[in-house]
Formats: C-alpha cells, sequence, structure tokens
C-alpha cells in the first residue's frame, strides 16, 4: 500500500515552515545553515514525492543534484562562518552589520 | 610633348620636401642644414619655376589641357553620393599663376637670406619650414581641382600666415597679429566651407572644368541658369529641396563663398587683419601680398568665373565692394608713417581693383592686374626691406631720407615698382590698371549704373595711390638724411640686391605683354594675355566667360576708345604723385599731413574699423555668448546635473534598507513570498 502524495507534500510544508522559523529567529550562524538545509530538503522531498507519482525520474535525478549543491553550499557557509567568527569573536548572525555599503 | 602634365606634381612637392627637410634637420640635426634651411628652399623653389616654366611652355603648345584625379580618398557608394579626391588641373590660367607664384616664392627665399640669416635671426629652420610650407599650400591651392582641394590648401595658407607673421612669438605684437589674421580670415572661411557643401549638395560634383564625361560645377550652373539648355537633373532635384529658383540659390552660394575670398584678399570689411600682418619679417610680408595668401581669394574667384558670369547681381556686389575697397585703402595709406604700413594699404586697395574687375567682367583685367602686381608689390616690399636692413629695423619714414645716394639699387628698383604701383606710363601698373578701369567703364556705360559708380570710386583712387606711392617714395630715399641711422645706413649684399634686379626690371617691362591701348593705335595685334586666355578647356575659356555674362548677366560693353580713359587715369596718377612731389621734396620736407584735421585722425585710425570690430565682439558677441554660456551652465548642464542629483539623493536614502542584518534580509524574502503567493492567490483566482 503506496503513501499517497498528499502526506510527503504536507511533510515537505511541515519542514520547510520549520527551516524558515529557524532563519527568522535563531542568532547562531550554524543553526541558520541548518535552517536553510532543512528548507532545500524540503524542497528535495517534493522533487521525490512528484517523481514517484508520475513514475518519471527526471525528478529524482534533479534531487540528487540539488543534494551535491546542498553540501557546496555547507562547504562554502562553513567556511563563512569560521572567518566570521576569525573576526568578530563570535558566531552571531547580527553581528557583522558593517559589511554593507 | 605632355612630358610637363607627368612632373606638374612636382611643382607643389618639392617646396613641401624643403618643408620636411628644414623641419626634420633643423629639429635633429640644426648643423647638417646649409643656412638653416635657405639651400633646400631655394633649390625647391627654383625647381618649382623651372617645372613651371616648363608647364607655361607646354600648355602654350596644346589644346589638350590636364584635368585628373590624382588620388581619390573616399569613394561614392550610392546614387546620391559624390567622390573626393585630390587632383589637378592644369589649363592657361593655373599654369600663368603657378609660373607668377613659383617666381615670387623662388626670389622670396633668395632674399630671406639677406634678410634673415645676415641679419643673424635664430630659429631659422623653422622659418624656412614656414615658407616651404606655405609655397606648398599656394602651389597646390593654384592646381586645385576641385573646389574641396582647393577650400583646404586655401586652410592651410592660412595657417602657414599664421605661422609666419607670428614668428617673433615672444613678443607681443606679431603674436597679436597672427591671431588676428588667423581668426579674422577664418571668419570669411567658415561661409566659404558652407559655401563648399553646398556646391557638392546642389551640383553633385566639385569639379572646376570639365573632365571626360563629366562637366565642373561652373558649367552645370550655365546649364542651369540658361533656359535654352538643359537642366542638369541633380541640381533640378536640390532646387526642389531648397524652393529656390536657380538664381537665387545660386547667388547665396556665390555669396558664400565670397566670403572666403573677402577674407583672404582683405577686402572691406575683413581687411582689418592685413595691416597688422606687417608685424611679420619682410619676406613674409612680401610673399602674404604678393603671391600667396591675399592672391588667393582674388583666385579662387577667377578659378570659378564661369560661375561668377552669370550672376549679375553678385557680380555687382563684387564691383563695388573692391572699388569701396581700393579708395578706402588708398585714402589711409596717405597719412601712414611706417614704410610697411604703406605698402600694407596700397595692397589692399590693388587687390580692391581687381575685384573691380572681375565684378565688372574684366577677366583678362584682373588676371593681368594680379600678375603686374605680384611682380611690384613683392618689388617693393623686398625694397621696404632692404631699406629696413639699413636703418636697422626702424620703419619710420620720418627717420629716413637721403637713401638715394647711399643705397642706388635698391633706389632704382623701388622707384620702378612705385612708378608700376601709381600706374605711370609705361609701367606695368599702369597698363593693368588701365584696362581694370576701361573694362569698368565700358560695362559700365552699356547699361550697369552700379559698376559706373564702382568705376568712380575706382578712378578717384588712383590719385590717392599715386600720392602715397610718391609721398612714400620721397620721404624715404629724397631730402637730407633725418636721422644718424640714414646718414650711415647698414649695407645689403647680393642676396638682397639680386631679387631687387630681377622684379625691377620686371616690374618696368611685364606690362608691354597686353597692351590694349597699344593695339587700338596701330592695329598690331599684341594683347597676347587676351589670347593666352582664350584657349581653355571647354566652359572655361575666355569666349566662355563673355557669353556667358552677355547672355545671362546682361553685360554689354559700349564702344569707347580706350585711349581717353587711359589719359584721365595717367593724368590722375601724375597729379597724385605730382602734389606729393610740391609737398615732400625739398631737403626738409615737412608733415602735411595735420592740416587735413578731422580727416587725418579718421585716415590715421583706419575709419575706426577695428574699433567698431572690436565693439562688435565685445560689445555684441560677447553679452551674447554669455548668454549662451548661461543656457548651457544652466538648462543644459541643469538637467543632467539635476537627474543625477536626484539619483544620488534618493540612492542614500533607499539604501538604508540595506541593515546588514542577515535575519532581516530573510524576512523581507519571506513576507515577498507571502505577498507573491497572496496576489497570485487573489488575482489568479485560488481562493
Amino acid at each position: 500500500m503506496p503513501v499517497e502524495t498528499q502526506y510527503y507534500l504536507l511533510l515537505s510544508a511541515a519542514m520547510f515552515s520549520i527551516g524558515v522559523f529557524g532563519i527568522l529567529t535563531r542568532r547562531n550562524a550554524l543553526l541558520f545553515l541548518m535552517s536553510v538545509e532543512l528548507m532545500l530538503n524540503a524542497a528535495n522531498i517534493n522533487l521525490v514525492a512528484f517523481s514517484y507519482q508520475w513514475g518519471n525520474i527526471t525528478g529524482q535525478t534533479l534531487s540528487l543534484f540539488s543534494t551535491a549543491l546542498a553540501a557546496t553550499e555547507v562547504a562554502v557557509g562553513i567556511g563563512i562562518i569560521l572567518v566570521l567568527y576569525r573576526n568578530f569573536k563570535d558566531v552571531d548572525v547580527t553581528e557583522p552589520t558593517t559589511m554593507r555599503w | 610633348m605632355a612630358g610637363a602634365f607627368d612632373y606638374a606634381a612636382a611643382i607643389p612637392l618639392l617646396p613641401l620636401f624643403s618643408f620636411v627637410i628644414a623641419i626634420v634637420a633643423g629639429h635633429f640635426a640644426p648643423r647638417l642644414l646649409p643656412k638653416g634651411g635657405a639651400i633646400p628652399g631655394i633649390v625647391a623653389t627654383g625647381g618649382s619655376l623651372l617645372l613651371s616654366g616648363w608647364l607655361y611652355v607646354t600648355v602654350s603648345g596644346t589644346e589638350q589641357y590636364f584635368n585628373q584625379e590624382l588620388y581619390r580618398w573616399t569613394t561614392a557608394l550610392g546614387d546620391e553620393a559624390f567622390d573626393l579626391s585630390f587632383g589637378l588641373l592644369l589649363d592657361p590660367l593655373s599654369a600663368y599663376m603657378l609660373l607668377i607664384v613659383s617666381l615670387i616664392t623662388f626670389l622670396v627665399h633668395v632674399f630671406s637670406m639677406g634678410y634673415m640669416n645676415d641679419e643673424g635671426e635664430t630659429g631659422l629652420p623653422r622659418y624656412y619650414a614656414g615658407l616651404g610650407l606655405f609655397s606648398f599650400s599656394m602651389l597646390a591651392f593654384v592646381a586645385s581641382s576641385n573646389i574641396l582641394m582647393a577650400f583646404m590648401f586655401f586652410e592651410l595658407v592660412g595657417l602657414c600666415s599664421w605661422l609666419l607673421i607670428g614668428f617673433w612669438f615672444r613678443e607681443p605684437g606679431p603674436a597679436s597679429a597672427a591671431k588676428k589674421a588667423f581668426l579674422v580670415t577664418r571668419f570669411g572661411d567658415y561661409f566659404f566651407l558652407i559655401g563648399v557643401v553646398a556646391i557638392f549638395a546642389t551640383f553633385g560634383t566639385g569639379l572646376f572644368a570639365p573632365r571626360g564625361e563629366s562637366l565642373g560645377f561652373p558649367q552645370l550652373a550655365e546649364h542651369a541658369l540658361n533656359p535654352e539648355m538643359h537642366m542638369p537633373e541633380h541640381v533640378a532635384n536640390f532646387l526642389g529641396v531648397v524652393g529656390m529658383d536657380a538664381n537665387t540659390w545660386f547667388a547665396i552660394i556665390g555669396l558664400l563663398v565670397l566670403g572666403g575670398v573677402i577674407g583672404k584678399s582683405a577686402q572691406f570689411p575683413l581687411h582689418t587683419w592685413l595691416p597688422d600682418a606687417m608685424e611679420g619679417p619682410t619676406p613674409v610680408s612680401a610673399l602674404i601680398h604678393a603671391a600667396t595668401m591675399v592672391a588667393a581669394g582674388v583666385y579662387l574667384v577667377m578659378r570659378m568665373y564661369g560661375f561668377y558670369a552669370g550672376l549679375p547681381n553678385v557680380l555687382a556686389l563684387i564691383a563695388l565692394v573692391g572699388a569701396f575697397t581700393a579708395l578706402m585703402a588708398a585714402t589711409m595709406g596717405v597719412v601712414k608713417r611706417e614704410i610697411k604700413q604703406v605698402l600694407a594699404y596700397s595692397t589692399i586697395s590693388q587687390y580692391g581693383y581687381m575685384m573691380l574687375a572681375l565684378g565688372a567682367g574684366g577677366y583678362v583685367a584682373a588676371t593681368f592686374h594680379l600678375m603686374t602686381h605680384a611682380i611690384f608689390k613683392a618689388l617693393l616690399f623686398l625694397g621696404a626691406g632692404s631699406v629696413i636692413i639699413a636703418m636697422h629695423h626702424n620703419e619710420n619714414m620720418w627717420d629716413m631720407g637721403g637713401l638715394r645716394e647711399k643705397m642706388p639699387v635698391t633706389y632704382w628698383t623701388f622707384l620702378s615698382g612705385s612708378l608700376a604701383l601709381a600706374g605711370i606710363f609705361p609701367f606695368a601698373g599702369f597698363w593693368s590698371k588701365d584696362e581694370i578701369l576701361y573694362e569698368a567703364l565700358i560695362h559700365g556705360l552699356g547699361g550697369q549704373p552700379l559698376i559706373l559708380l564702382a568705376y568712380a570710386l575706382g578712378l578717384i583712387a588712383v590719385f590717392f595711390t599715386g600720392f602715397y606711392t610718391f609721398r612714400m617714395v620721397i620721404l624715404t630715399f629724397h631730402g637730407e638724411p633725418r636721422t644718424e641711422t640714414a646718414e650711415d645706413p647698414h649695407g645689403v649684399r647680393w642676396n638682397v640686391k639680386f631679387p631687387l634686379v630681377v622684379l625691377g626690371i620686371l616690374a618696368a617691362v611685364v606690362g608691354f605683354v597686353n597692351m590694349a591701348p597699344v593695339k587700338e593705335l596701330t592695329g598690331a595685334n599684341i594683347t597676347y594675355l587676351h589670347t593666352w586666355f582664350e584657349h581653355g578647356l571647354e566652359g572655361v575659356s575666355l569666349e566662355a566667360y563673355h557669353h556667358i555674362l552677355e547672355a545671362q548677366a546682361g553685360y554689354q560693353a559700349a564702344e569707347l576708345s580706350s585711349i581717353g580713359p587711359g589719359l584721365v587715369s595717367l593724368a590722375l596718377a601724375l597729379a597724385g604723385a605730382g602734389l606729393a612731389w610740391r609737398l615732400y621734396s625739398g631737403p626738409e620736407p615737412e608733415a602735411h599731413t595735420d592740416r587735413l584735421g578731422v580727416v587725418k585722425d579718421v585716415w590715421y585710425n583706419n575709419y575706426y574699423q577695428d574699433e567698431y570690430q572690436v565693439w562688435l565682439a565685445e560689445g555684441v558677441t560677447m553679452p551674447l555668448a554669455q548668454v549662451a554660456d548661461k543656457f548651457d551652465q544652466g538648462i543644459i548642464d541643469g538637467i543632467v546635473n539635476g537627474v543625477s542629483s536626484v539619483s544620488l539623493f534618493s540612492g542614500s536614502h533607499i539604501r538604508r534598507v540595506q541593515t546588514g542584518v542577515v535575519t532581516n534580509y530573510a524576512a523581507l524574502l519571506t513576507l515577498g513570498l507571502v505577498v507573491l503567493a497572496l496576489g497570485v492567490g487573489l488575482f489568479g483566482g485560488w481562493f
């Protein structure tokens, strides 16, 4: 008995909302990054779910790509966080406000 | 037989080489340059003179004239477009003029060795480079086959005059005189440039003379004006565009080109630059006045005479301007104290005569006077230069006197030139000036009252010419020496005397080439100049001009003997000379000019021409320019600056959205997404 697609969508929406909530409320850069990952993977779940429903593997293939993208993004993100820590002695994202105009 | 035509391009190019040599060697190896560049210049202009002589002989023995394109620098792509090219037109007129110009430039180069080298001037390579470029420009201008090329060399001549008048640029006088000469002639050239564009637009060609199948623009103009001929299609189209009839539009073009002529040939009201140009070295004055710069304007009218000949109103204006200038400049020459100033005003006056002749339909008379004037004015300037060397560069005639015994060669040649200038029988100027006045008289009596008025002005000017010429001769050479320098003048060498002697002999005899009154007396066919100009390319010969003048301008020659008018002008010239003799001869001449009262002030101040032109510049042009500047700075720049300051101001405020806190950006993004989703939902009908 296969799981209905709308449950996957509910799961994905819930994960995405958690991610958005994390971005809007967390100040720690690491948690910030994790929230971004959550949002990204929510989208991946959508891709896989629809791919499964229509019997078309294009969505699954694309989700592989976006997983790889997420990995790179984390690598760059952690790099930025390291530099942030080195310059500001902190990983609070509200601290480095001088990097605007 | 046509060998000379193959080498004709070398006539202008030789002086160009001397220019290059003087400039390059003068900069890198001044010691290698013989006589500061004089020798290359003399060799080059001597070569030009020989080639011009050869060309002259060739032209006299052929009916196949040379009118070829040498280099095309813009090729036409469309039907309505036209080629722009350099070419040579070698016909009787240009061969004749090339000979005159190369003769004068050659002699001026020789004389310069005495005036510049022997006087120990510095900067000689620059001087000779200027002379070379000047000769090149003028010779190329004379041989130009189309009006655009002529315009380019016309401008180069102006540039060279600026370089040479301002040779002693460290002194304020020459520098400002050079600037004035350049700007005043430039003002006229501005109109000339518009005229050139108008000619190309109207006729689709700038050629002076027919080349193969294609006609030159003066011939096309004749076709357009003559109702019996076929109207060229291109001209008809363009006349439709401007919405004028051919007569009006051609007159406008003619007047535009005439602007350049009036500026270069120093005619009223653009003559003011010429007396100031006396600040340059004297050989340069000789070159400018006799053969190059000033002659260029008059020559241009001769070159496109077929165009002017069909426009009676423009011709009348040319005649009147010329005659008025002749009289006005002659009166100003009467009261001047410096020898070169007198000569400067006489130049303006004599070119006025040439314009009078051209306006009155006396094409041959004008070319004749151009030649005789080139010779005697070069002679007078070189003679004046010799006097100035002797007087240690003092030009005031009241400091001279008694130089006759000290410098016999200069005296006798100067006297020959003066007799020619005053128009005394049988010297050159008599024949040519007499012919000008005769042509003006017969065409005036033939039903042109304006030409008759111009004749009267020209006739009065003859008296003044005689007077100022002999006042100058007597004050300079006769009487007792009035200063110590005049008692013991500085000697001059062969390089000064040789050009003087050549020109002195020519000034005495050159008039015999065209003795119209003698022809009438004896019946012998000795008006060689008339015969010379009867030949030429189709439409650019004397016969064609006569035909156009009669058919289109309505010029009729009255039947009149040339002997009576000749005697009248001779009598007037003698009266002027006699009056000068009466007033100024004797060991200690007195200044009589004060007796003229107010008139003397007016003449001495050149009719306040400079003052009113300065007033025009400062009182009218400057406020206008200031208003334009306000408009430019305030409105044009204001709009641009306003736009930029609005963006700067708004940018500096809107950038505050960028807080630098990542959470805020995320919130904005989320908010934006929500708003977008709501918007799409509401208007897209999700709910």
